[in-house]
């Protein structure tokens, strides 16, 4: 039996990469989980598959996270399937890296709507079902973009800011009602976002970090894990930074 | 239906602290008698609990009143009966 044995789960963006890997370790510690997708539905699908393997029960719905009702819909969907929801994640994130006097405000838009937006309308969906059951935990992927600032990242730093501010508020909010909201910051992770890094950028990126390698999905979902879990009962609106050293306060 | 009215009198009066016979049918539970939107939505699910009924959180914004609750209530306690 697992940390999360027989609870329900809901992680977004959870087919690829960082989502993942937490869906897989939800999964593997007892939990049902269910997750969106944006576009991978092969990706999707054998994630399905892989969970089904653990002997948990899975959901994937294709859902973008700017959609309010879809943000809705999954959550009754996955609510109807489980029989209940203890667990939310929200990891669905995008960049569109630019310097600040090239980006559009298309580029600006998508991207708040997407990583912050996105935030408010999975967790404003879920909330009350929380607050009615007087449990519930919360973990947002943010970045250390939003904690430290990044060049060419004014958009995704913003929407990763945002979504710290939001969880301390939260957690403030739901605390009184046995609900917990933590956020976890990734430093530069070995996903399909920085896969298109030229091999020079790397470099610079590897010489900046204390620990002398890019973080893996587990790296990530280890610190996730931990937030969930009953170690961490007395622990919130706290963001803990996953970067190898990239950036020590 | 007496019964049914006291008793969510009652379940109100615990959650916002207040005695019974203060909750009026037409008192206005924001403006009256103080309820914020965390004790609006404890009322329905303490509602929910004891009559083992379903009600959307759309109706959230209805409960503003000791009648009007009853309302809600007795809309979803139909409609699970049949």
């Amino acid at each position: 039996m697992g940390i999360f044995h027989d609870k329900a789960a809901i992680v977004t963006g959870g087919s690829r990469g960082i989502g993942r890997e937490i869906v897989l370790m939800l999964a593997a510690n007892g939990a049902d989980v269910a997750f969106t997708y944006h576009s991978n539905a092969e990706a999707a699908v054998a994630l399905c598959k892989e969970v089904e393997k653990i002997g948990r029960k899975v959901l994937a719905v294709k859902v973008d996270s700017r959609d309010f009702e879809k943000a809705k819909a999954m959550i009754d969907a996955a609510k109807q399937a489980f029989g209940r929801l203890d667990i939310l994640v929200n990891n669905a994130g995008i960049i569109r890296d630019k310097a600040l006097m090239m980006m559009t405000k298309d580029e600006w838009l998508e991207v708040i709507d997407t990583n912050l937006n996105g935030i408010f309308n999975f967790t404003r969906n879920a909330i009350v079902g929380f607050l009615k059951q007087k449990s519930g935990s919360i973990v947002n992927i943010t970045s250390v973009s939003g904690v430290a600032g990044m060049a060419r990242q004014t958009n995704y730093a913003a929407s990763k800011s945002g979504i710290i501010g939001f969880t301390k508020s939260l957690a403030k909010e739901v605390a009184a009602y046995n609900i917990r909201v933590n956020a976890v910051a990734p430093g530069f992770v070995e996903t399909d976002m920085i896969s298109g890094f030229k091999d020079e950028h790397r470099k610079a990126i590897l010489a900046q970090i204390p620990l002398a390698r890019l973080g893996s999905t587990a790296d990530v979902a280890g610190a996730v894990k931990f937030l969930l879990s009953p170690s961490a009962d007395f622990i919130t609106g706290q963001t803990i930074v996953v970067d190898g050293g990239l950036f020590i306060q | 239906m007496q019964d049914l009215n006291t008793e969510i009198r009652d379940i109100i009066a615990v959650i916002i602290e207040k005695k019974p016979e203060e909750i009026t049918p037409d008192a206005r539970f924001f403006e009256d008698l103080g309820v914020d939107s965390m004790m609006a939505l404890e009322i329905l699910a303490a509602i929910e609990k004891k009559y083992k009924i379903s009600i959307p959180e759309e109706k959230l914004a209805q409960l503003t009143t000791l009648n009007q609750t009853i309302a809600v209530a007795k809309e979803y306690m139909s409609q699970t009966n049949g």
